[in-house]
């Protein structure tokens, strides 16, 4: 039986079972990788992040886009125009709605760079429909998108990657004063991040022609239009979607996908989830502490400590190995590497996911100004019906996940 | 403002004993009454601080049934005296933290009107009460198209295996939308009798379904083996050998009966 390039990548699908590898040079050339060796690929969320993270698939040439989608007519025409100048053809297809694009047959992979409120939904139906799928940070919105993103990856054996690549590159200092030993045993670790999200309430204005409003609101409640709403800047401060609750945890799952995704990689803890956020209210000034199921700490704006502030016992111990990405080309080439070969990607999905559910656990924390007791296993708080309500939300018509 | 000054206000004030006490009680009292004053004419483009008295409430009363509840009703009663959608939507995100079975009925009527049905949803699902499940599966035969889809998800998302003869009746909905939230909903809630349901649906489903349906049975597979029915998990997950299943689905149902067979 012959096996496409293709028809492997859906195939092995099947590594869970049937372990086995393709080398890279298997899947082209020593040279230039063949067109139809190339991985066939689409952009889902083209703004400012989503335009960056399509350059740098782009520059691979062992990447082929054949699709584009935004809800921002010009966006995704824009980009379609990036593309189809790149390769000097025509091939390349705009779309507003992305599941016209996973339901194409010839997408090996697909990148998502929506707002955050859209990502589960987006994974969820990529892996649905047997597309691997590197998602922008923070990769959940709520707790119960966590698991549920993880579940559909493994059901149906799909290269996940999360999009931080500052976890590995910008904290390496602490990385490797952990991993090395020369912190002897780390005991915890402090973050200083911010700022939470805030509800927004700005009064309605027209809508741009060519901008699919409602689905850009998708899941989250139905707002009016608002150009602060929905912009895409980086900043956190009321004049972008990441400063406001219904599409974003604010400065604490934007930059707190970095920085704890950092901290708990130096932590090691990776592959943990806090089992409890403790709350401190020290003559009104406020902070949490995650403790993780093996005693170590992440602290969040501890009083008088600097930010990835690591705390050892200081006496030389035992180094291990760093991890760090499989190919070439930083966390585009890892993901790359990964659906050629079907190794996890250096940020795995439920390392990901692991790191959102430190930010929604000090979110939840906060909200309630209290402490609090997690159960992984169940994916709930223990005992608390009142926390339980923070697992998630009700998405809008007709998103269902 | 503390706890128990919070407290204090939003139960009126009544049993104070301090005077000093009191008079700050009065003044936070004067606050949080100044916010659902505020609440009865608040629209888009106002300020939002303007009714955080109303939420520090909310924190100051854990752990405090008769303070909840007032607040609470205040919350319920302004909902009923009729609001802008803007307060409507503020109303519902509080009654989602302290909402009980006392909110219920004024959510309900929410339910069927597309401007509001998802916001009520938004407090309604997160209520854990059986009433707030008994509204929705009674709204369903009420409402279509995207709000039968959403209330579908919700009553899915809750698993209420009350709803499964009502979900299963959705599979067949000439909407797309619908048909496909009913397979996500059985999915979800995950019993033999949701099973059932799908297995019967999936050999007559029109050629747009097949996908959702493989997909909710693996998804349905998975909770009857984490709930100990490996049989029936087994059995749903043979059914997605077929040859018209999509080669990610026949893989996943293998990987699920292996899965299966090595769980204890």
């Amino acid at each position: 039986m012959s096996l496409g390039r293709r028809s492997f990548l859906r195939a092995t699908a099947a590594s869970v079972a049937f372990p086995y590898l393709i080398p890279a040079s298997a899947m082209g050339n020593a040279g230039a990788t063949a067109p139809s060796n190339r991985i066939v690929m689409a952009g889902i969320g083209l703004g400012n992040m989503g335009s960056g993270d399509l350059s740098s698939f782009l520059g691979r040439d062992d990447v082929q886009y054949v699709a584009v989608c935004d809800v921002k007519r010009d966006v995704r025409n824009a980009r379609m125009n990036q593309v189809n100048q790149k390769y000097n053809s025509t091939d390349c297809k705009a779309y507003n709605d992305f599941r016209e694009v996973l339901v194409r047959g010839d997408i090996d992979a697909v990148h998502c760079a929506t707002p955050d409120h859209w990502h589960a939904i987006v994974v969820i139906e990529a892996c649905r429909n047997g597309k691997d799928i590197y998602c922008q940070k923070p990769e959940t919105k709520t707790l119960r998108e966590g698991k549920l993103m993880i579940d559909a990856a493994r059901r149906y054996s799909r290269i996940v990657s999360g999009g931080s690549q500052r976890v590995l590159e910008d904290y390496r200092g602490a990385v490797d004063a952990c991993w090395s030993g020369s912190k002897g045993q780390v005991k915890s670790i402090n973050v200083n991040v911010g700022p939470f999200p805030t509800d927004c309430n700005k009064a309605g204005e027209t809508v741009p022609d060519g901008f699919d409003w409602d689905m850009w609101l998708g899941p989250a409640p139905w707002a009016p239009y608002h150009p602060h709403r929905c912009s895409g800047s980086y900043n956190i401060d009321g004049t972008s979607w990441r400063s406001f609750k219904d599409y974003s945890g604010g400065g604490m799952t934007d930059w707190g996908a970095h920085h704890f995704g950092g901290a708990t990689f130096a932590l090691d803890v990776r592959e943990l989830e806090p089992e409890e956020v403790i709350f401190h209210n020290e003559n009104g000034r406020k902070y949490a502490t995650c403790r993780f199921p093996n005693g170590k700490l992440l602290h969040h704006n501890c009083p008088g400590r600097g930010n990835i502030a690591v705390e050892g016992t200081n006496e030389q111990g035992p180094s291990k190995p760093v991890p760090s990405y499989a190919g070439t080309g930083g966390i585009y080439g890892d993901f790359i590497d990964c659906v050629k070969t079907r190794k996890k990607p250096f940020r795995d999905i439920e390392f990901a996911v692991h790191t959102a559910n430190v930010c929604h656990l000090f979110l939840a924390a906060y909200e309630l100004e209290r402490s609090l007791k997690w159960d992984t296993a169940k994916q709930q708080f223990v005992n608390d019906d009142e926390a339980n309500r923070l697992v998630d939300v009700a998405r809008r018509e007709p998103w269902v996940i | 403002m503390t706890s128990e000054q919070t407290v204090r206000m939003t139960l009126a004030a009544g049993a104070t004993t301090l005077a000093a006490a009191h008079a700050m009680a009065q003044t936070d009292s004067a606050a949080v009454d100044k916010a659902f004053e505020t609440l009865k004419t608040f629209d888009w483009g106002e300020d939002r601080k303007l009714l955080d008295p109303i939420d520090q409430t909310i924190i100051a009363t854990q752990g405090n049934a008769a303070a909840r509840a007032a607040l609470e009703k205040r919350l319920v009663d302004a909902l009923a005296g009729g609001l802008s959608r803007s307060a409507q939507d503020y109303v519902c995100r509080k009654l989602r933290i302290v909402g009980t079975a006392q909110s219920v009925n004024a959510l309900a009527a929410l339910l069927p009107a597309e401007n509001t049905s998802h916001i009520a949803r938004y407090a309604l699902e997160r209520i854990p009460n059986e009433k707030a499940l008994d509204v929705m599966r009674d709204a369903l035969p009420r409402v279509s198209g995207k709000l039968k889809a959403g209330m579908l998800g919700s009553l899915g998302k809750r698993r209420d295996a009350k709803s499964i003869d009502t979900i299963s009746k959705c599979l067949g909905d000439s909407d797309i939308q619908v048909a496909r939230a009913a397979a996500e909903s059985l999915g979800l809630i995950g019993t033999s009798a949701a099973a059932k349901e799908l297995t019967q649906f999936a050999k007559k489903a029109p050629a747009n379904m097949n996908l959702p349906v493989a997909d909710a049975c693996l998804i349905c597979a998975e909770q009857l083996v984490t709930d100990g029915q490996k049989a029936q998990a087994m059995a749903l997950y043979k059914e997605l050998q077929g040859n018209d299943q999509p080669s990610q689905v026949k893989i996943a149902a293998m990987k699920g009966m292996l899965a299966a067979t090595t769980r204890k």
